[in-house]
C-alpha cells in the first residue's frame, strides 16, 4: 500500500501539474478538492482518465469520483480493490 | 444594425426556410450512430450524410471550407449585394475550423488553423478586404453578429457577412466525451432528465446592412462570468449582466420568447435558468434549439438567431423539443408546444467555455420609426504596455531583468514576479503567455479594468497538437480533459478575467496577418459602446517556443 500511495502522488502531481508540490507535502488523509490541494472540476475528470489508464479502472458516472477522491487514503484503497493493470 | 438576408446549412437542409419548417413540424436532424470514425461507442448527433457532404464539395477547399462558402455565397446571393467592395466584411465564427487536418497527417500548422480557413473561403467567395475570425468558444456565432453590428454601427463597414460553422470530428467528439458532457440519447434541454448534450454540423450566414429593414439586432452583450474556465457561475453571474446590459427586463413585455442555449447539460441550463430569474424573464416563454440541431458550436449563436428570427417573422413559439418537466432549482417558462405570439421582439442568449456569456435583442419595426444615429465619439488613450517575446520582456518601455531569456522564459517571469497561483503551471503555452503579461501589465494599476480584446494568427496549435497527442492512438486513446479545454483560445482572456475579478466583455479574434488597420476598427468599435470604460487588448500568439510574442496595452476612455 506504501508504495502504491507514493506511485498514486506522483502520478497526481504529473497530470494535474502541481509543478511546485511534492509527494511530502500531500496528506494522505486531507481532502484532494475544495481546501486541500485546491483542485477543481476538471481536475477531477482527469483523475478519472488517470484511474484508466494507469490502473485500468473505468468510472461509468463521473459523480462516483466524488466518493473515490476523497482523500490519498481513500484512492488508494479503491484502486487497490479494483485495478486491472 | 439591420438584417438584409440569410442560410442555414445543416442536415435538414439548404435553405432558411426549409430548415425553419421542418423545426416548426417538430422535427430533428438527431440521428442514433453505431460506433464510427468519430466515435468508438454508439452515439446521437446531427451529422451531414455522405451525399450532403458531395453535393457541397468544392475543388481545393477542405469540407469545413466548403460548408462554409456554400451557406455563406447562398445568404450573399439572397442579400444581393457585391461583395467584392472593401467595405464588406466576411466575419466567420468557428471553434476548430479545419481541425481534422491535424487529425488525418502531418500538415504544417497553417493547415488546421481558423485563419487560414477564413481565407480559403473568402478568396474563393472573392472577398476583398481582410476576413476576420471570431473564435470565442461557444459563444463564437453571438458574438461574431456583436462584431459586425458594432463594425457597421462605427461606420468601418456598409455590409458584414456573418458566418457560422463547425464540423464534426473525432478531434471535437472525443474532447466533448473526455468533459464527460455527452448524452447518448437526443438531449433534453432544462428537463429534469437531462444528461447532456449532442453534438451538430452545420452552417449559418447573416448578412448584415447599415440601411434600415424590417429586422433589427438592436442591443448585444458579452459578459465574463469570472469563475471558470468551463463550468458557468453558480448564480449565472456573466449571463446575468448580459441579459441587464441589454434591456431585457425593460422590455420583458414585449418579447415573443427567449431562445436560450439550453445544451442540456446539468450546469448549463441550471445557470440559464438562474440567470433568466434573476433579470426578471422567469414568464417569458423560453424556448431551447439543441434537441433540433445539436450543439453546432460556432454556428450555433448564427443558426439559432436566423431559426428565431423565422419564427417571429411566423409569429410563432417554437416547441423547446424533449422538454416536459422544469430540471432546475427556479421558475422558468419553457414552451413544449408550438404556440402564437403577437410580440415583436426576441432575446437570443448563449454561454460558453472561458466564461463567456452573449445575448442580443432582435426586434422587428411595426412602423417607420427614426432610429437615432450613432454620433457618439469616444477619446481613447493607452495607460500602460507590455511586450513579451522569446527575448525579452519589456514594461511600459523598460526592459525586465530576467536571467533566463532562452529556457522557459515564461516560468521564469512567472517564479520572479508572480509566484502565488500555481494554476499557472495548469495552463496551455497561450493562456500562460498572457497570463504573465496581464499580471506584469496590471502590476502597478489600482483602477480596474473592465474586459479584454485580444487578437492572433494561430488560434491555440500548441494545445491541439497536445491535446491531440492524448487522444490520437485509437487503440491507446486517452484524451485529456484538460487539455481539451485549452484547444479553446479564448480560455486565455477567460484565466485572465478569472484572476482579476474581470465581468466586462471578453473576445479573441483570429486574424490571417497582424494587420493593424483591422485590430484597430475592431477596437475602435469596440470603444464607442456606452458601457466601455477600460480594456486589456492586444496581439498574443504562440506559434511555437521560438516565435511567441505578447503586445498588450490597457486603453481607457479620456
Amino acid at each position: 500500500m506504501e508504495e502504491l500511495i507514493s506511485q498514486l502522488k506522483e502520478n497526481i502531481i504529473e497530470v494535474l501539474n502541481l509543478e511546485e508540490m511534492s509527494p511530502n507535502d500531500i496528506d494522505n488523509d486531507a481532502p484532494l478538492f475544495g481546501e486541500g490541494l485546491g483542485l477543481d472540476s476538471i481536475d477531477a475528470l482527469e483523475l478519472i482518465v488517470m484511474m484508466e489508464k494507469e490502473y485500468g479502472i473505468k468510472l461509468k458516472n463521473p459523480a462516483e469520483g466524488k466518493e473515490i477522491f476523497k482523500s490519498i487514503n481513500v484512492m488508494a484503497h479503491y484502486i487497490d480493490e479494483h485495478r486491472t493493470k | 444594425m439591420y438584417i438584409l438576408a440569410d442560410n442555414i446549412t445543416s442536415p435538414l437542409g439548404n435553405t432558411t426556410s426549409q430548415n425553419y419548417l421542418t423545426v416548426k413540424a417538430g422535427r430533428s436532424a438527431l440521428r442514433q450512430y453505431q460506433a464510427d470514425d468519430i466515435s468508438t461507442e454508439s452515439y446521437t448527433a446531427a451529422r451531414f450524410t455522405q451525399e450532403q457532404w458531395d453535393e457541397m464539395a468544392i475543388n481545393g477547399l477542405t469540407r469545413f471550407e466548403a460548408l462554409a462558402a456554400c451557406s455563406a455565397q447562398r445568404a450573399i446571393r439572397n442579400a444581393g449585394i457585391d461583395i467584392t467592395r472593401d467595405d464588406v466584411v466576411f466575419i466567420l465564427s468557428t471553434t476548430k475550423a479545419n481541425i481534422e487536418n491535424l487529425t488525418t497527417g502531418d500538415e504544417p500548422q497553417e493547415a488546421f488553423t481558423p485563419s487560414t480557413a477564413a481565407k480559403h473561403i473568402a478568396a474563393y467567395l472573392r472577398f476583398t478586404s481582410t476576413p476576420i475570425v471570431v473564435c470565442n468558444a461557444c459563444i463564437s456565432g453571438l458574438a461574431a453578429i456583436i462584431t459586425a453590428n458594432r463594425l457597421l454601427e462605427s461606420k468601418a463597414y456598409k455590409y458584414a457577412a456573418v458566418c457560422g460553422a463547425d464540423v464534426l470530428s473525432r478531434f471535437t467528439f472525443s474532447g466533448f466525451q473526455s468533459l464527460k458532457a455527452l448524452s447518448a440519447d437526443e438531449c433534453r434541454p432544462f428537463d429534469i432528465e437531462r444528461i447532456g448534450l449532442n453534438l451538430g454540423e452545420a452552417a449559418a450566414t447573416i448578412v448584415l446592412s447599415d440601411q434600415p429593414s424590417e429586422f433589427h439586432i438592436a442591443k448585444g452583450a458579452i459578459r465574463n462570468d469570472a469563475f471558470h474556465i468551463s463550468s458557468p457561475s453558480k448564480n449565472a453571474d456573466g449571463a446575468f449582466l448580459a441579459l441587464q446590459d441589454i434591456g431585457a427586463k425593460e422590455i420583458s413585455e414585449d418579447l415573443a420568447f427567449v431562445n436560450a442555449h439550453g445544451t442540456a447539460t446539468l450546469f448549463n441550463d441550471q445557470m440559464e435558468a438562474v440567470a433568466l430569474s434573476r433579470a426578471g424573464l422567469s414568464h417569458v416563454p423560453t424556448n431551447s434549439l439543441k434537441s433540433y440541431f445539436g450543439h453546432t458550436m460556432g454556428a450555433a449563436g448564427v443558426l439559432e438567431t436566423i431559426i428565431s428570427l423565422e419564427a417571429l417573422k411566423d409569429n410563432i413559439v417554437l416547441a423547446s423539443r424533449g422538454f416536459e418537466e422544469n430540471g432546475t432549482s427556479v421558475d422558468v417558462n419553457i414552451i413544449s408546444e408550438n404556440r402564437p405570439t403577437t410580440n415583436k421582439a426576441f432575446i437570443k442568449m448563449i454561454s460558453g467555455f472561458g466564461g463567456g456569456n452573449a445575448a442580443i435583442l432582435v426586434t422587428q419595426k411595426v412602423a417607420d420609426t427614426p432610429e437615432i444615429a450613432h454620433t457618439q465619439q469616444c477619446h481613447i488613450h493607452t495607460s500602460h504596455s507590455i511586450t513579451i517575446n522569446p527575448h525579452r520582456a519589456t514594461l511600459d518601455g523598460q526592459m525586465l531583468d530576467i536571467n533566463d531569456t532562452r529556457k522557459n522564459l515564461l516560468v521564469e517571469i512567472y517564479k520572479r514576479f508572480i509566484g502565488d497561483y500555481p494554476k499557472f503551471y495548469k495552463m496551455d503555452p497561450l493562456s500562460r503567455l498572457g497570463f504573465v503579461a496581464s499580471e506584469l501589465l496590471l502590476r502597478n494599476v489600482k483602477e480596474k479594468v473592465e474586459s479584454i480584446i485580444l487578437f492572433n494568427n494561430s488560434s491555440s496549435v500548441i494545445a491541439d497538437k497536445n491535446y491531440w497527442a492524448t487522444a490520437i492512438d485509437k487503440d491507446n486513446s486517452f484524451p485529456s480533459p484538460a487539455h481539451f479545454v485549452y484547444t479553446l483560445p479564448n480560455i486565455v482572456t477567460g484565466e485572465i478575467a478569472m484572476r482579476n475579478g474581470i465581468h466586462g466583455e471578453t473576445s479573441f479574434y483570429i486574424i490571417p496577418t497582424k494587420d493593424k488597420n483591422v485590430i484597430d476598427k475592431i477596437i475602435y468599435s469596440f470603444t464607442l459602446q456606452e458601457s466601455f470604460s477600460s480594456a486589456i487588448t492586444g496581439w498574443i500568439d504562440y506559434p511555437d517556443d521560438e516565435h511567441f510574442s505578447a503586445e498588450l496595452r490597457i486603453i481607457r476612455k479620456s
